[in-house]
């Protein structure tokens, strides 16, 4: 009987402070991470007004048909660093979908179990979180150096550098989430790993491998770093032959915003929505895309 | 005997159609194109590393151990040196830890256990495209919406209170409020390394299994007791990853940074004075660069993927041991 | 050639002696190691031509792994491998020189979840007869009809043939993997527990099918029930612990068996 009533009496000595410190840790708890997560959304919302505020009036006609004008002139767009934009991300995710894809493949495909392929995905994860700086360095080096110029050909690769980590991630989790049921009734109909790999695996993980070269592209659009050394820029309309820089919209921005000119910081503010509102479109795709593939 | 052995012949022809067996040749070029391509990966970071060792050499050559100890970058002189970019580089990483983290996994911790169902995939669906958003467009925010806030409600207030007291008269006072500098850097980092340790962090708290937080809630804990001593153990280590990843990408950012730290060469105290980072600098300056120039500022670089890439080997070391275990 | 020769079962009861046909498949000191784990021991069995042959025992017993050698698809395992001789027609297939591919095409397999793959209903038929044989539309979309009509799925399915196949159901998802097997006319077809994931209707159709399809093909069934066994089956093997315990026809066997241990097991006092 003697037990009882110590624990109940020790209860009633402490129990006010312990219960009150107990809760205003959890009241602090509650309130602190509820403004730390709303702090995120505003500075969501404040990038965002920020840009419709400065950029929306720079959307003009002008802005789609209009090469970038000469410093301190008026007028023009930014077509031609649209246009170089369009090709150089599409350089970049052209050579990366094959390369990232087959790559990705091997890892979970052919690599299970090999130390290989353990260090390439190791290394990878790593690539995938690589300064994108050291890639212009790199991609200067290996082609800008040796050809003697900026060049579009010379950003393309960069991005597609960039890229390749974020295609293989996805692509080796997606085809590791195929049931291996399937690859065996695959082989069991006595189709070679080849065949199997386009045919089932592929398929079943297409989704995800989609979403994975979406938000490779949504990556690499805005990416400045790598291409100041490589494709850098142009003030003059987009050459085909891709050799000399290339205007493009991410570099236009950076040397637009920190000019002295207000027409230039205009059409900066114009690319930079235009850019931003790209790449969120694309992520959310991206995220409505690989709906399906996580409820099945 | 004869007659069963005829029996199975005249059983083989009629069930057995004739194949043609699939090309072999293809199965083998496939094989050989994803082995190539995987190879590729690990030739792209060799690359890299060779690269801007190649570029760097003639600089290290020059400078020695010297490069790394000297506060120098005079272009007229031709005296480089690396310490005001690594220290740089290393302060705003360091100080966007310090803001990011808690903020973090503030936002993991009301993802996975005080946000309503209903509005979870909304909210963490808004934390996910901070990530998306292009660095360029964090440095403008940072440039001309952040900065004049900043410099006109913390720097100068802050700066009139402690001027003249012992060290924190030194640390936070600034010279020229401008709003830009290394602190400025490290908040800009901080908002961009949120989205990705948040995630990580969610990922795993939402890894532990349910069971075991019921448990917890069952003998009465609150959130806070369940946070701290339940689930934060639980996912320490993974977390500690997911940190270390934000670090590393903290160190290696280049446009952001380079809008708004002020791009001075400059040994300074205080983290509201303009400093350099490795990245800003080289952004800054390398297109311009010729010569002895040129090979410092890849010696930079080369500083700028020892320490990342030390950092990232440790980040994927820890979080994939969680996975394994 | 000596396949008869090789026939054990002369010595053993029969229920229907008639029927038996000639041995197809002759497995000789066959041992299965998964890495260091001895997973089959010693294991000597002959499968007949055009019979049904069922093999039992608790889990872990060995006897999937048993019917994973017939088609080699342990092979894409690479810790998995298995040694000792596996005859088909007196053709060793545990032979490393084997075109695996080829081999595969000539034994199908049907497992116990149904795997359709990601692709409509006629592309999942259609798979293996694309392989291996180059035909002509018309004559493709007979050999479809003829597998699906083989499956008892025809009726069901034949006005939605360009829809997926993961849209059907459980039981007409195995029947489709079925009438895919059966599409590439193989030799033999392996079940691995085709009906443990399915209700008891769509059981009863997959056991009616599996009892016509033994006209056209030789069969071997892993099965956990042993009624199962019983009803389907004209030969059944006992495995316990990676090695052979018993083997004879399916009647002898469950009214009259040899062994101890098997007795015990078709009682229900083990497994």
């Amino acid at each position: 009987m003697n037990a009882p009533t110590t624990i109940a009496q020790t209860d009633r000595h402490r129990p006010g402070r312990v219960r009150q410190g107990r809760r205003v840790a959890d009241r602090l708890l509650r309130v602190s991470c509820t403004v730390a997560t709303a702090v995120g959304g505003l500075v969501l919302g404040s990038i965002l007004i920020m840009l419709i505020i400065r950029g929306i009036q720079g959307f003009t006609p002008a802005l789609f048909t209009h090469p970038t004008p000469g410093p301190g002139s008026e007028g023009g767009g930014i077509a031609n660093a649209i246009l170089g934009s369009l090709v150089l991300t599409g350089i970049g995710i052209t050579i990366a979908t094959p390369v990232g894809v087959m790559a990705g493949t091997y890892l979970a495909e052919y690599g299970r179990g090999s130390k290989l392929a353990a260090l390439i995905r190791f290394l990878n994860d790593i690539l995938l979180s690589a300064p994108s700086i050291l890639i212009g360095l790199f991609v200067y080096t290996l082609m800008v150096r040796p050809m003697g110029t900026y060049s579009g050909w010379a950003g393309g690769v960069a991005l597609a550098i960039i890229a390749v980590p974020v295609i293989v991630r996805t692509t080796e989790d997606m085809m590791s989430l195929v049931p291996s049921t399937l690859r065996e009734a695959g082989a069991a109909l006595g189709a070679p790993p080849s065949t199997v790999i386009v045919s089932v695996t592929w398929r079943a993980a297409s989704a995800g491998i989609v979403t994975g070269i979406i938000l490779a592209l949504a990556r690499i659009a805005g990416e400045t770093a790598p291409l100041l050394f490589t494709a850098l820029n142009n003030n003059s309309w987009f050459s085909p032959d891709l050799m000399g820089g290339v205007a493009n919209l991410p570099v236009m921005i950076y040397q637009f915003a920190l000019s002295p000119y207000p027409n230039w910081q205009g059409l900066a503010w114009a690319g930079a929505l235009l850019i931003t509102a790209t790449i969120l479109v694309l992520s959310i795709i991206a995220r409505l895309v690989i709906k399906p593939h996580t409820s099945r | 005997m004869s007659a069963l052995t005829e029996t199975i012949a005249l059983d083989r022809s009629r069930t057995r159609t004739v194949r043609k067996a699939p090309s072999r040749s293809l199965d083998t070029l496939f094989r050989t194109f994803s082995y190539g391509a995987a190879l590729l990966v690990l030739l792209v970071l060799a690359g890299i590393l060779g690269s801007i060792l190649y570029g760097g050499w003639p600089a290290f050559r020059e400078f020695g151990f010297g490069f790394l100890t000297s506060s120098a970058w005079n272009v007229g002189t031709e005296q480089y040196g690396a310490l005001v970019a690594v220290i740089g580089t290393v302060a705003s990483a360091f100080l966007a830890l310090l803001i990011g983290v808690p903020v973090s996994l503030g936002i993991a911790v009301f993802l996975t256990q005080l946000c309503p169902g209903w509005a979870r995939k909304p909210v963490a669906m808004t934390i996910e495209l901070l990530a998306a958003v292009p660095s360029i467009i964090y440095g403008m925010w940072g440039l001309f919406v952040f900065a004049p806030l900043f410099a006109r409600f913390i720097e100068i207030p802050v700066s009139n209170v402690v001027e003249g007291l012992p060290i924190v008269g030194t640390l936070l006072y600034a010279r020229v409020p401008s709003g830009v500098g290394v602190l400025t850097a490290g908040i800009i980092l901080a908002i961009m390394i949120v989205p990705f340790i948040a995630s990580i962090a969610r990922d795993m708290l939402d890894q532990i299994p349910t069971v075991l937080r019921e448990s917890a809630y069952g003998i009465g804990c609150t959130t806070w007791e369940v946070v701290r001593h339940v689930l934060v153990p639980q996912a320490a280590v993974s977390i500690i990853g997911a940190i270390m990843l934000g670090l590393g990408r903290a160190l290696g950012e280049t446009m952001a940074v380079t809008f708004v730290v002020g791009n001075a060469n400059r040994l300074s105290a205080s983290i509201f004075d303009p400093s350099s980072t490795i990245a800003s600098r080289i952004a800054n300056e390398f297109n311009e660069a010729d010569g002895l120039q040129l090979n410092a500022l890849m010696a930079l670089g080369c500083i700028l993927f020892v320490i990342t890439f030390v950092v990232l080997i440790i980040a994927r070391l820890l979080t994939r041991r969680v996975k394994a275990a | 050639m000596n396949a008869a020769s090789a026939l054990p079962s002369v010595e053993l009861t029969r229920n229907r002696a008639d029927e038996d046909g000639p041995v197809r498949i002759a497995v000789k000191g066959l041992n299965f190691y998964y890495g260091s784990f001895h997973g089959l021991k010693d294991v000597n069995l002959n499968f007949h031509d055009r019979q049904v042959t069922a093999l039992i025992g608790p889990s872990g017993c060995g006897k999937s792994t048993l019917l994973r050698c017939f088609n080699r698809i342990y092979s894409l395992y690479p810790e998995q491998r298995a040694e000792g001789e596996i005859l088909l027609d007196g053709e060793n297939i545990l032979d490393p020189s084997i075109d695996l591919n080829e081999l595969r095409s000539r034994i199908g397999m049907v497992f116990q979840k149904p795997t359709p793959f990601p692709m409509s209903i006629y592309d999942n038929v259609a798979f293996g007869l694309r392989l291996y044989e180059k035909l002509p539309k018309a004559e493709l979309d007979v050999r479809v009809e003829e597998s699906l009509r083989k499956a008892a799925l025809w009726d069901e399915v034949k006005d939605k043939l360009r829809q997926a196949g993961t849209g059907l159901s459980g039981g007409q998802q195995q029947r489709l993997c079925i009438a895919r097997t059966v599409a590439q006319k193989p030799e033999v077809i392996l079940f691995d527990e085709p009906t443990s994931a399915l209700d008891p209707i769509s059981t009863g159709r997959i056991e009616e099918l599996i009892e016509q399809l033994r006209d056209e093909f030789t069969i071997v069934i892993v099965t956990h029930n042993m009624q199962q066994a019983a009803r389907i089956s004209q030969f059944t093997a006992f495995m316990y612990l990676g090695q052979l315990i018993e083997f004879g026809p399916t009647n002898r066997m469950f009214m009259n068996p040899a062994e101890q241990r098997t007795q015990d097991y078709i009682t229900g006092r083990f497994g």
